[in-house]
């Protein structure tokens, strides 16, 4: 630079110095250049085929990494990392402003923001899609989609979504890039850029699935079952493409979320006083970094079964084996979802309650223990085609896991015994969640019966069973984090009439739902049927009706957040009167968190001691 | 202790009132429609686990609307902590880990381990010498039934069909292919598919490549049309077919399902 700009900041020297599309622009551009290249190499050139089209199921998976790899340079990845990387400066502006959240950042915060907005976009696309769902059942005949094959592309899509862009991701990838770092003291997240570059995956993977139809349908479902799979349209390889982006970008998260969590603790911060919902977060990544690598390498073997062919999974392969490795990391995910809402009630309810947290060590215990036996129960997705002699093992440990479970009620229901209960939205939400979640853990154990299985697998039962596991506890405790959190986030609080009003219509509208979803599958409504027995018409209309409330009800949640995030009434910080560390910085995105650092001098859950909980360290200490 | 005194008096009542709702349910038949005996076993099942789980439930529902309505924070108080600090109560862990590790024990020795000794004894060869044998081999998108003991190929109605006929109070095994028997050089062709007659209680995937088995027990003379729970159903999604994968069944007396086979017979020998 020369010297002219000596005088002005360094930041705007550099925005004058060059100029470039908007990020997302360029990535887009990008993204667009390296398909066509790549596609048109494999497609015309290295695999030319006679009378192929343009688009091969070979030369979109070439194509689609070469757009994914452009996507991601161009939304800030090279300046970012490839440059600095050989050596050159970073040169990259962020601009305090919207435009920070439309490019590429390594503010966690910003990061944060990102993912939950980009979650929660997913949410609704998914939501989209279950409310299309719910239009095609209310009669029994085919009458909104217009074959089969569109139908179950919806339903693959909805699942798919809200697994790996909803489920596995708001907690972990958005609470957790936002509040981890500020819950444990510290200004950055362990590797900004490592995040920064997973949350763009995000969206590549949104969009991937939810365009799959345009390479044609696929019929599976989320889990993708072999060999169905090798059978369907190329729609499938955008499930297998697209599925692979948004598990990476989870990898990446958890690993930078672990290792923030392990190294970049404040001083003080031992492992006796680390926040519950980092103990979710620590436990849920390291779930996340020992299945996810399982089911991405299962879904290339599946991806290149389809595409090369080959016969594996066919009926003089194993087809049996497909489902093995798909459940073996299909259980865990379930976990994944549901650990860091565990975490979610004891971390809200103690502020609610203001009452020291109850067993916390049962609590921290809890959450490891669901982690570590996770991994024993997954064949129990599998008693319809496993041998006899598998059952009962499967069985067991699936029937065991409800006893780590059963400790996060524990601490709950210990915690606000005799507390000074504030009716909040996030509390109400948070006793919803607890509530829809015992009805999950019931069906949950019956369901761990061999013989009861038998019978409600693959119905309406089981589907009602999981997601009262999973919107019951994990949507229900991510809108009590988001009420509870919303005056951190944006320094505005929320009318609790409406607050109220917003739970309670979700959670009657959800259990009317799902309630129905459990009868109706013992009556005989089985899973993946645009076309049931006129017998079952009266009682899906009615679902559906119930359903459109719900979606409807979850919408208007997020019209009035947006609305308070952007009007609602000033509050001070720490209007609940917490403990934990994110309370005690009002750090805005873009802005340091604790500046000097801070040492922490006592656990963040004992209500009986009114001490401050950290004070600023003096640069002296800083070591 | 007050609290204590009158969360006890609830808790039983409400125990007894889920006791009463679970009863009423399970009188009224959870599984809806019931046609073999495996199917009451399971119905059994559910029962045992939703009686055992009743007081659990009660429990922790009424914990929670307790909780919400007696500790509530009322704005007149003027104090923000609770005045009741504890950090743990070790009766109360100790009695909710040993309850839970208890129950999670019970119910994997009744009815897990006890209901699936039953359904492995019904699958025991020596108990099945006098089994009515149906070959059922399922492709994409249609069922095929056979009766190798009475040379029957494949069952069908006057509009060629497939239907299942059983007779009532017989052990039925199910020999369960997955195949196309137009296309059997073709091996990309076979997916799962799930087996399925709800009023029969229990269901077996149909692997490709994989001869799998089930046995039932029919104990009612029924058919689909008294409830439509009585029908062939695949329940794994198995492509845009799959739910046109139905067949209906009808379980009848042993004289009209002999005169059936006869009748079978005689179309198929035309």
């Amino acid at each position: 630079m020369s010297s002219i700009f000596a005088d002005i900041s360094q930041s705007e020297a550099l925005r004058r110095g060059r100029r470039m599309l908007p990020p997302v622009v360029r990535g887009l551009f990008w993204a667009a250049i390296g398909f066509f290249i790549v596609n048109t190499l494999v497609s015309e050139v290295l695999d030319r085929t006679p009378l192929a089209p343009y688009v091969t199921k070979v030369s979109v998976t070439f194509g689609w990494t070469a757009a994914t790899c452009g996507w991601l340079l161009g939304v800030g990845a090279w300046e970012l990392v490839v440059k600095p990387y050989f050596g050159s400066p970073v040169e990259w502006d962020v601009p305090n402003d919207w435009r920070r959240y439309f490019m590429m950042s390594l503010d966690h915060k910003v990061v944060g923001i990102q993912y939950m907005v980009t979650s929660v976009a997913g949410f609704f696309i998914a939501g989209l899609a279950a409310m299309l769902m719910r239009f095609e059942l209310m009669q029994g005949n085919l009458w909104t989609f217009p074959t089969p094959n569109a139908y179950l592309s919806t339903v693959g899509i909805h699942g798919t979504i809200m697994m790996f862009s909803f489920g596995t991701v708001m907690l972990v990838g958005g609470f957790g890039n936002y509040l981890i770092p500020l819950m444990i003291g510290s200004n950055s997240s362990a590797f900004p850029r490592v995040s920064a570059i997973s949350q763009w995956l995000l969206p590549v993977g949104i969009v991937t699935v939810a365009l799959s139809p345009i390479l044609g349908t696929w019929t599976t479902g989320w889990r993708g079952y072999a060999p169905l799979a090798e059978q369907d349209p190329n729609g499938i390889v955008f499930y297998y493409l697209g599925v692979f982006a948004m598990t990476t970008s989870s990898l990446l998260v958890s690993i930078n979320l672990t290792a923030t969590i392990l190294f970049q603790r404040a001083k003080g911060l031992t492992w006796n006083r680390i926040p519950m919902y980092a103990w979710g977060i620590l436990a849920a990544s390291l779930l996340n970094i020992i299945w996810l690598p399982e089911i991405q390498m299962t879904f290339i073997l599946a991806l290149l079964n389809n595409i090369v062919p080959l016969p594996m999974f066919s009926q003089i392969g194993t087809p049996l084996t497909y489902m093995e490795v798909f459940w073996l990391f299909g259980h865990p995910e379930v976990y994944i979802v549901v650990v860091p809402a565990f975490a979610l009630w004891q971390e809200i309810l103690p502020v609610m309650g203001q009452k020291t947290l109850f067993a916390r060590s049962w609590g921290v215990l809890g959450l490891v223990f669901v982690m570590m036996f996770s991994g024993l129960v997954w064949a129990h997705h599998m008693f319809t085609n496993m041998r006899n002699d598998q059952m009962l093992p499967f069985s067991f440990f699936t029937e065991m896991i409800s006893i780590p479970t059963g400790f996060a009620f524990l601490v709950s229901l210990g915690t606000v015994w005799k507390s000074r209960l504030r009716l909040t939205t996030p509390t109400l939400l948070v006793f919803m969640s607890m509530f829809n979640f015992l009805i999950g853990g019931v069906t949950g154990v019956m369901l761990a019966d061999p013989v009861i299985n038998l019978q409600t697998h693959d119905t309406f039962f089981v589907v009602g069973h999981f997601h009262y596991t999973i919107i019951g506890a994990m949507v229900f405790s991510f809108m009590a984090a988001a009420y509870y959190w919303l005056p951190r986030f944006s320094g505005r609080m929320y009318n609790e009439f409406w607050g109220k009003v917003g739970a309670i219509w979700v959670f009657i509208a959800f259990n009317a739902v799902f309630g129905q979803f459990l009868l109706i599958g013992l009556r005989g409504m089985n899973r993946w049927v645009p076309v049931y027995p006129k017998y079952l018409q009266n009682m899906n209309f009615e679902i559906s009706l119930f359903a459109f409330l719900l979606g409807l009800g979850f919408l208007f949640n997020l019209v009035y957040y947006i609305w308070v995030w952007r009007y609602g009434k000033r509050v001070d910080a720490n209007p609940w009167s917490a403990k934990t560390l994110e309370w005690q910085s009002t750090s805005a995105p873009g802005e340091t968190n604790f500046d000097p650092p801070v040492q922490v001098l006592m656990g963040f859950y004992d209500y009986s001691d009114e001490r401050p909980v950290c004070k600023p360290t003096s640069p002296a200490e800083v070591s | 202790m007050i609290d204590l005194v009158v969360f006890t008096v609830l808790w039983v009542s409400v125990s007894l009132l889920f006791e009463w709702i679970f009863h009423t349910l399970v009188h009224y038949g959870v599984y809806y429609y019931t046609a073999t005996t495996q199917a009451v076993d399971g119905e059994h099942a559910v029962a045992f686990i939703l009686y055992v789980l009743a007081p659990v439930i009660a429990f922790v529902v009424l914990m929670l609307v307790y909780d919400l309505i007696r500790f509530r924070a009322r704005k007149s108080d003027g104090v923000l902590r609770s005045r009741h600090q504890f950090r743990t109560n070790k009766l109360f862990i100790g009695i909710w880990v040993l309850i839970s590790i208890g129950l999670n024990l019970l119910f994997f020795v009744h009815p897990s381990a006890s209901a699936l000794e039953q359904m492995f004894n019904s699958e025991q060869a020596r108990l099945n010498r006098q089994d009515l044998e149906v070959d059922v081999v399922a492709r994409q998108w249609q069922w095929f039934f056979s009766y190798p003991q009475y040379g029957i190929d494949d069952a069908q109605d006057a509009n060629g069909n497939s239907i299942l006929y059983l007779p009532v109070n017989r052990n039925i095994k199910f020999v369960l292919r997955s195949y196309d028997p137009f296309h059997t050089y073709a091996p990309y062709s076979g997916v799962i598919h799930g087996f399925w007659i709800p009023a029969f209680g229990l269901k077996q995937d149909i692997i490709p490549g994989e001869t799998r088995y089930m046995y039932v027990h029919t104990s009612k003379v029924t058919s689909y049309n008294v409830n439509p729970m009585v029908r062939v159903q695949c329940t794994e999604v198995c492509g845009p077919g799959h739910p046109f994968m139905v067949a209906p069944v009808n379980v009848v007396s042993g004289n009209d399902f002999q005169q059936w086979v006869n009748q079978q017979k005689k179309m198929e020998g035309q």
